[in-house]
């Protein structure tokens, strides 16, 4: 009974979290400065979430890097990005790259 | 091809990728769940109605260690914080939409969909729901078909997460946000952010990504409002 409850929570709780601004019941405009803040928001986010896939610190042993096949594949998706290429070449190249150097080097 | 055939397929496309970067994250949900004491129905219903991997891993550890009720709802609540940021900046996008559609549209706003349909709406200068949409539903459907894959194979692949398919998300994500980096203040919100959350994720795992990313936005709200 208690994984019924445990799964009716948590579909409440993150249901709430993504439907919160969208009902009626949040009457909050967002002004000119929070617009503003949040036409950052996706950067932010996206790079929160993959930054640490790459990097990650320790105190001991401070700034490490979670392979070399990371850090060549993450320094082509930035270069090609940086050449205007589409971003489902960058994607495609980038992952190539990253798959060769993993199973070659 | 008509112009929605084409939306539909664009959405599907771009969502694609990290459809198969979460792959091996939905095998390991669905068989850890069984692991964890759940029937299969009990895993399945989990991603269906949750649909929200970090949250759902996170609540399976806790359950295995037996942690009360109360601990498992603050961490689902603490972790999926971040779709109140998505919610607020897609509050303009959804604000004349009907009922039912907005209905739909949180219940597949993930950090997967929302990421390729703010790229769609920067690309093209305008938001479109048809995009989202299927863009999320894409998402629904790949992460549920590993889940189930996950409770039929069990823990017969535990090495699938050491595959690197996790990559696919670093690359989609740089490509989705490197293009604006000669502004300065964009160029600050990805450092910041980055770096926070790199420090950050040993000390506050449940919470780094929205701390990160808060900060690197408001250090880039500052800078654009002192240039001006």
């Amino acid at each position: 009974m208690i994984i019924w409850w445990t799964l009716s929570g948590m579909a409440v709780i993150t249901y709430l979290n993504r439907y919160a601004f969208f009902s009626g019941f949040v009457r909050y405009t967002p002004g000119s400065k929070m617009k503003r803040l949040l036409g950052y928001s996706s950067y932010a986010v996206l790079t929160a979430i993959w930054a640490p896939i790459v990097f990650s610190f320790d105190l001991e042993l401070g700034m490490q890097h979670t392979g070399v096949d990371y850090l060549i594949g993450t320094a082509f998706a930035a270069i090609l990005t940086a050449l205007r290429l589409p971003s489902i070449a960058v994607v495609l190249i980038s992952t190539a790259v990253f798959f060769g150097v993993r199973f070659y080097l | 091809m008509s112009p929605t055939s084409k939306l539909v397929g664009r959405a599907i496309t771009d969502t694609i990728p990290l459809c198969i970067a979460v792959i091996p994250w939905g095998i390991l949900t669905g068989a850890l769940a069984i692991q964890t004491g759940m029937s299969a129905l009990q895993a399945q219903l989990m991603s269906l109605l949750v649909f929200a991997g970090a949250a759902q891993l996170s609540a399976m550890t806790l359950m295995a260690s037996a942690a009360p009720l109360s601990a498992i709802f603050a961490s689902t609540f603490v972790i999926s914080s971040r779709h109140l940021l998505y919610s607020l900046v897609f509050r303009q996008h959804v604000a004349t939409l009907s009922g039912p559609l907005k209905l739909l549209m949180a219940f597949v706003l993930t950090d997967e969909m929302f990421a390729v349909s703010e790229a769609h709406t920067k690309r093209t200068g305008g938001f479109s729901a048809i995009f989202a949409l299927v863009s999320g539903f894409t998402f629904y459907i790949v992460w549920n078909l590993a889940t189930l894959l996950g409770i039929v194979i069990g823990g017969s692949l535990q090495e699938l997460e050491s595959l690197g398919l996790d990559f696919a998300i670093v690359a989609t994500f740089i490509a989705m946000t490197f293009n604006d980096l000669r502004r300065v203040p964009i160029l600050l919100a990805i450092l910041v952010s980055g770096t926070c959350a790199v420090l950050l994720k040993s000390v506050l795992s449940d919470s780094y990504i929205i701390v990160a990313a808060l900060a690197g936005m408001g250090v880039a709200f500052l800078v654009a409002e002192d240039k001006e």
